[in-house]
């Protein structure tokens, strides 16, 4: 459990802290304004920039389906089918 | 090992060696066979089999190194510390590079030294010392003054932080258990949590006039919700002193040495 965790906490910071870098590029109008949410900009985007949008969007459910799917979705799965086939609980 | 070192002669004293022979307990420290049924079954087995591996495990170890054991228990600072020191310096030092060239700080329009700001606050982090002047009715009126406040309030507001700061000073003499877990004294980890909530609240209560909630509303949350969560957080650490693991873990951390 401690190795899912450590995996799905990785993919979380690493993925994150790259949404944020693009998000703070994209999305952060004015340093006053809205932060990291504000909206795509739409006007005089390059091949570069169009990437980076798309990069941005799967960076962002990378981040959090990965963490999910690590820490939450595999080890329920593991204690589902521990329940299933009967074999006593493994204390972890 | 240490009370054999003026005696070099004598190669084969009572403690234990690096080969892991002279494991075995003295006499005064046998088990007695009562001692030994009770770890026979059940979580005792368990724990008993556990610690066994591990000894083990940590004499299989010291066979194999040719690690010279030393009367220090501990690993050198090179290379073992320094690399982890190294890897952890590397990280945050590289994340401030990254993050000063990927995104620079903006700065702002010099300040008008003339012209107060609308809003005025200090430092996020100093934001409960701010909601503490902001205390004002709870400044006793008495009557015997004729309706007149004891003092101002913003006097009291001074005095509420020394209460603070007094009461977090005296935390250390409250209780100096040796507990490291939460679970083991739920009482003190839940006066804990009420703290961290009451940091909290006060630190809401300062940018009340930011906030889109009602101020008398916030003004009674920022009371109630630090009892609200200790009662929660008491519930929780008592229901898991119930569980399985609390228990095997309470005969492990019985190992670690008294207050």
């Amino acid at each position: 459990m401690a190795d899912e965790f450590a995996k799905g906490f990785t993919i979380l910071v690493t993925a994150g802290l790259a949404w944020l870098t693009l998000a703070g590029w994209y999305n952060t109008p004015s340093f006053e304004g809205q932060q990291l949410t504000g909206a795509d900009p739409t006007s005089g985007l390059t091949v570069y920039d169009q990437v980076a949008l798309v990069l941005k969007d799967a960076l962002f459910w990378f981040a959090i389906l990965g963490f999910v799917t690590f820490v939450v979705v595999i080890p329920a799965i593991r204690k589902l089918r521990e329940a299933y086939e009967g074999t006593p609980e493994v204390p972890e | 090992m240490s009370d054999n070192d003026n005696n070099t002669d004598i190669d084969e004293g009572d403690g234990p060696t690096a080969d892991g022979s002279g494991i075995v307990a003295p006499d005064d420290e046998t088990p007695t066979w009562s001692e030994r049924k009770e770890r026979s079954q059940g979580l005792s087995r368990l724990t008993y089999e556990y610690f066994e591996r591990a000894r083990r495990e940590d004499q299989d170890l010291r066979v194999e190194s040719d690690y010279v054991e030393r009367d220090v228990l501990a690993f050198p600072a090179w290379p073992h510390e320094m690399v982890r020191n190294l890897a952890l310096t590397s990280f945050f030092v590289g994340m401030t590079v990254f993050l000063a060239a990927a995104m620079p700080m903006h700065i702002g329009a010099p300040a008008n030294p003339s012209n107060t700001p609308a809003v005025i606050l200090p430092d996020w982090y100093l934001y409960w010392s701010f909601g503490l002047l902001k205390l004002g009715p709870l400044n006793p009126d008495l009557a015997l003054l004729g309706g007149q406040k004891l003092m101002a309030d913003r006097t009291y507001g001074v005095l509420a932080n020394l209460v603070v700061v007094g009461f977090i000073s005296i935390v250390p003499f409250l209780n100096k258990g040796a507990a490291r877990r939460p679970v083991e004294q739920p009482f003190w980890a839940a006066v804990g949590v009420s703290g961290v909530v009451y940091a909290i609240t006060i630190s809401a209560l300062s940018v009340k006039n930011l906030l889109p909630m009602d101020s008398h509303l916030l003004f009674d949350l920022t009371f109630l919700l630090p009892i609200v969560g200790a009662c929660i957080s008491y519930a929780v650490f008592k229901s898991m002193r119930e569980g399985y693991m609390f228990e095997l873990n309470r005969r492990y951390y019985r190992l670690r040495p008294p207050k």
